[in-house]
């Protein structure tokens, strides 16, 4: 017992000491880890740059969430044939859920062991470039690379003036409607396709649209959903990005004053709901009757409503319950008075990110796989899924022989669309950027879910909107009338 | 004069046996070793990044402008509010039902006792997003959702729960109210349990009834369970932030954003880590003040 | 069985069995209420595997099928590896706790050492620090500076024991009479022989209140094994269920087999660990 004793104690001595000195130097050991692994890797590119550079063995880490239902098992595929070429250069893929990618992608950012390249939004490159971690990859690819994709796209994933990675896919949210029901209701479907419609008409037609147990429009608007009603409405009202040309925050503009009251009148129509609406909810009512025009919607939905309604005549149980025939055609959202047509897009892209193997050498591989993935066959693989055209060339060539299942009528629609999607200003700072995701989470999509509650009034959100963002940003940094 | 005074202070405090210092210290080494390097070492450096802009490569001190602007900011404080309103409502009721649940257990026979443990620890199992899911269709604000059906049986009109200022923190306290009480009830139960016959048999003896017995038995004899249950139940749900993040998103107009899913945004979603610390450092000394509250209020002195 | 809490009515068994169905009733009517969503969960597990399923308004799905669970199995070559992952991480989380934290708890609650209160304190403090801030730190150590991605050591090492049982058990123990302790040592015991030889005996119940509940913990955490692994093979079970829930999440029937499928572990360890809640060894039995 007594030898038991005098060991516990010294065991737990030895901890102690042994803890009391991890708690203070930790921290420094941490960073001399990094540095010694700096070190060693900037020793090896030079002992190895005598030999040919596609001698260098590398790897890489790359975390996607499942972009397509399959992207890992497609990656995998890619990857194969990415080695054939590069058989030194070794792809470590970290999958990720949807849910969890950003919060694990910030972590891994956070202690400096971000994965070499990562799906983000163009939204939240501002967060890496803010925290240090984004890299400027101009001059890690080869121009005529670069050339490759649409500099509407590139814009996206720019941020004052830097280019932090390459575009993989632009998604369109706008409207999506009932053919039959809307032409019923007085529409001119092809002509708002193919040209367009003014908010005026949009009232008028949703008006008509409404019957007994019918709305003539629904918007999914629960929860953080609230936000795509202001960015897809924001463009009809002529926002089309958080900051106008001359790098001013747009929401404090007569324009969101002018959408605000908007939406006050959508919700008091009768037209509408007058409860929120849940994500997965919208489409069932599109597809059961229950509204004539549905968003957000995208050019899949085509796809999810065929499917359900060949079931539906198969006598499948697994169709929608209530399921009517029809035909699904995706509509550009109205455009308001003195506003310029255009439509909410946003770009999906693959970033570079610092961590403790970065070298200049190691970047030049890294945007080598990057380009790989974000170009050719791999994007097309991606832009069929989500029934849309590629943003580069070499995508949109290697779409040319798939054949989507797309009606000529609603594909003219996403051609429209596409041509008026408007990039964010090249200007915006980093800073900028995260604040204007602080005040759309904190203060603007809470307001609005008021309004959309008939709690408060139009005036009253805009005015707190313009406060916190007279706070944030400065009243000079913000734009006061109309933009155009 | 001096002298006595010493040594009355060395004889107010408390006296330690060299015994009792080695077996003491043997029996909590591995915990502590543990507890350091896994909870109190990350904990300091978090305090340490509160005072920073931080940056994976090359943080930048920045004094107090962390907690300056935490302490400005309207939406801070705003959510402290709804945290405490949500802490205040919750927190007892649960204890009490738990309580009352676990009490109305005892009666029975082992295999029925069996049976209500386990359907009372069953939702508590089942935890996380699968769970959320079901409570978004619960108070689906459609009147065909199920809350609003029930409703409309008793006449009354359709609801916008969650999506609604009136409703939406009402919507997260019911839930909270009926989904996370099996593991209190499991350790009241141990802890009545733990409560011998012969308390019992004296008090009856007396002539005391079964609410007496409650009362004066039942009640300072769960005390250290309760207190238990009391702070950890109050750290807990100043620390929530899954509820608003699933459900509501904070909203509408932020009356449903915690105090965590702040943090959670400030951290993860804006990259302000070192705001994030030092809002987590606030909040970390508003639940020690209500802690050392609670110890107060039931009696146990913890000496520090 | 029956304690002394409840009159047993011995000379009136009417008002005895009335007041015990009318507690039965209200009991099974609130459970009722509390089991619903569980209820929902388990038979939309049986629902068909598509998206639509997620806004039907049914309580129950139209038609019964296993498919969900056969997608789930089929999903990937490591499905079963994954519950076999968490059950190691759960059952040494477990064993940590108890043993660790449960010598804590006696130390801290009956061993007058130096000091223990400012110990204690700080271990409550750091409680109450959210785990949305310490988990950039906890991962730099674990990851950058111990290097243990995709190992069990990582998954483990940060649960072995925790504040919050360290605090349960204290509790617990505060609650022992000294006396009996006081006791033991004139006559000679050390403290361990009176942790094993008196102490333990007396709390099989709270440990095994302890062990259940770390269990549970360990089994529903998610983002800590998300965050430290990425191989599949080393995936816990919550990890891999997100995975399975596929592009976003609309998938209703898959997401809620696979919550079934997790729960059921949990279930079997409960029932089996129930005897240990029920035994009552009673602290005031042993006469101090």
């Amino acid at each position: 017992m007594k030898i038991k004793k005098v060991l516990a104690t010294v065991l737990s001595v030895a901890m102690v000491s042994s803890v009391v000195a991890c708690g203070n130097s930790a921290p420094e050991s941490a960073q001399n880890t990094g540095s010694e692994t700096s070190t060693t890797t900037a020793g090896e590119t030079q002992a190895e740059e005598t030999a040919t550079s596609s001698d260098v063995t590398d790897t890489i880490t790359i975390m996607v969430p499942p972009i397509t239902g399959d992207y890992v098992d497609l990656l995998d595929g890619w990857i194969k044939e990415f080695n054939q070429d590069y058989p030194n250069i070794t792809i470590e893929v970290i999958a990720t859920s949807w849910d969890d990618h950003t919060e694990k992608l910030t972590t891994m950012a956070l202690a400096g062991e971000a994965p070499d390249i990562a799906e983000v939004s163009y939204a939240a490159i501002g967060t890496y470039v803010e925290n240090g971690t984004a890299i400027d990859i101009s001059q890690y690819i080869e121009a005529d690379r670069l050339a490759d994709y649409d500099q509407n796209a590139l814009d996206y994933m720019t941020l004052e003036g830097t280019l932090y990675g390459l575009p993989l896919y632009i998604t369109i949210q706008a409207l999506g409607g009932n053919k039959e029901m809307l032409e019923a209701a007085g529409a001119d479907v092809e002509s708002i396709q193919t040209k367009g419609w003014t908010y005026d008409e949009f009232l008028e037609v949703i008006k008509n649209g409404t019957v007994d147990d019918r709305y003539g429009f629904v918007f999914a608007n629960a929860g953080a959903t609230t936000q795509d009603f202001i960015n897809i409405f924001g463009v009809s009202a002529g926002i089309t990005s958080s900051f106008t040309s001359d790098l001013k925050y747009a929401y404090t503009s007569d324009n969101m004053l002018s959408l605000l009251q908007a939406v006050e009148t959508m919700t008091s129509s009768g037209y509408m709901p007058n409860y929120a609406v849940e994500a997965g909810q919208r489409l069932v009512m599109l597809q059961t009757g229950q509204t004539m025009l549905t968003g957000k919607a995208m050019p899949l939905f085509e796809n999810n409503i065929k499917r359900n309604i060949e079931k539906m005549q198969a006598s499948d149980p697994e169709a929608v319950e209530g399921t009517i025939e029809m035909e699904y055609v995706f509509l550009p959202v109205p455009t308001m008075d003195n506003a310029t047509a255009s439509v909410f897009g946003t770009v999906d892209g693959m970033i570079a990110l610092r961590n403790n193997n970065t070298t200049d050498e190691h970047l030049k591989n890294v945007l080598l796989f990057m380009d790989y993935l974000c170009s050719g066959e791999r994007a097309a693989t991606v832009d069929n899924a989500v029934y849309l055209t590629g943003v580069c060339e070499s995508a949109r060539k290697a779409q040319e022989s798939f054949e989507l299942d797309q009606s000529d009528a609603n594909a003219a629609a996403v051609a429209y669309a596409i041509s008026k999607v408007v990039a964010p200003p090249t200007g915006i700072t980093a800073e900028q950027s995260a604040n204007a995701k602080t005040m759309m989470d904190e203060t603007i999509v809470p307001k609005f879910q008021a309004l959309l509650a008939g709690e408060t009034t139009a005036q009253d959100v805009y005015d707190a909107i313009c406060s916190e963002a007279y706070n944030l940003f400065g009243e000079e940094n913000c734009a006061s009338g109309w933009i155009k | 004069m001096k002298t006595q005074e010493r040594q009355n202070k060395r004889l107010a405090k408390p006296r330690y046996h060299m015994a009792d210092n080695i077996s003491g210290w043997g029996f909590i080494a591995v915990a502590v070793a543990i507890f350091v390097i896994f909870t109190l070492y990350p904990v300091i450096s978090a305090i340490i990044t509160s005072f920073q802009e931080y940056k994976p490569f090359g943080s930048e001190w920045v004094g107090f402008k962390n907690y300056v602007t935490a302490m400005k900011n309207d939406l801070f404080w705003k959510s402290i509010k709804n945290t405490l309103v949500y802490t205040v409502v919750v927190i007892p009721l649960s204890l009490i039902l738990s309580f009352s649940i676990a009490v109305m257990i005892m009666p029975f026979t082992k295999r029925i006792q069996s049976f209500f443990k386990g359907i009372y620890y069953l939702p508590g199992i089942a935890s996380g997003v699968a769970i959320s899911v079901v409570w978004l269709w619960l108070y689906d604000a459609s009147p065909n959702g199920i809350f609003n059906r029930v409703l409309a049986l008793f006449g009354a009109s359709s609801q916008n729960w969650l999506s609604s200022s009136k409703t939406a923190m009402l919507s997260l306290i019911i839930m909270a109210l009926l989904s996370s009480h099996g593991a209190n009830i499991i350790i009241y139960i141990a802890a009545l349990h733990g409560i011998d016959n012969t308390y019992y048999e004296a008090a009856e003896m007396d002539g005391a009834r079964f609410f007496q017995k409650i009362l004066y038995i039942v009640l300072p004899m769960c005390r250290p369970t309760t207190l238990f249950l009391l702070v950890t139940g109050v750290i807990g749900s100043f620390q929530v932030f899954m509820n608003a993040y699933m459900m509501t998103g904070g909203g509408p107009d932020n009356n449903t954003t915690m105090i965590g899913l702040l943090i959670f945004n400030n951290a993860f979603t804006y990259g302000k880590y070192g705001l994030a610390c030092a809002q987590a450092i606030l909040l970390a000394i508003v639940i020690a003040a209500l802690t050392t509250l609670q110890f107060k209020l039931m009696g146990e002195d913890i000496e520090y | 069985m029956a304690t002394g809490l409840y009159s047993q009515h011995l000379h009136n068994r009417k008002i005895y069995h009335l007041r015990n169905l009318l507690i039965a009733v209200f009991l099974i009517f609130f459970a009722a209420v509390s089991l619903f969503p569980i209820v929902y969960m388990f038979a939309w597990s049986f629902g068909p595997a598509v998206e639509s399923a997620s806004t039907s308004y049914n309580i129950f799905p139209g038609r019964w099928s296993f498919d969900s669970y056969k997608a789930f199995i089929n999903f990937s070559d490591y499905s079963l590896k994954w519950i076999l992952n968490s059950i190691i991480v759960a059952a040494i989380t477990v064993l940590g706790n108890v043993i660790f934290a449960g010598m804590a708890g006696y130390a801290f609650a009956k061993i007058n050492f130096r000091g223990r209160s400012i110990l204690f304190f700080v271990i409550l403090l750091s409680m109450m620090i959210p785990y949305q801030v310490t988990q950039v730190p906890l991962y730099i150590l674990i990851v950058k500076n111990f290097r243990m991605t995709n190992t069990y050591p990582a998954l483990i090492l940060p649960g072995m024991c925790t504040a919050y049982n360290i605090f349960m058990a204290k509790q617990f123990f505060t609650g022992i009479p000294t006396a009996l302790i006081e006791s033991a040592k004139i006559e000679g015991c050390s403290q361990l022989m009176i942790f094993r030889k008196i102490i333990l005996p007396l709390s099989k119940t709270i440990l095994s209140v302890m062990a259940i509940n770390t269990f549970l913990n360990s089994w529903n955490t998610f983002f800590w094994p998300f965050l430290v692994t990425s191989k599949e093979e080393m995936y816990t079970i919550q990890v891999g269920l997100k995975t399975f829930k596929f592009a976003n999440g609309s998938l209703l029937s898959p997401m809620m087999a696979g919550a079934c499928i997790s729960v059921i572990p949990m279930f079997i360890l409960f029932f089996s660990l129930q005897k240990y809640f029920l035994e009552g060894v009673t602290v005031g039995a042993v006469k101090g």
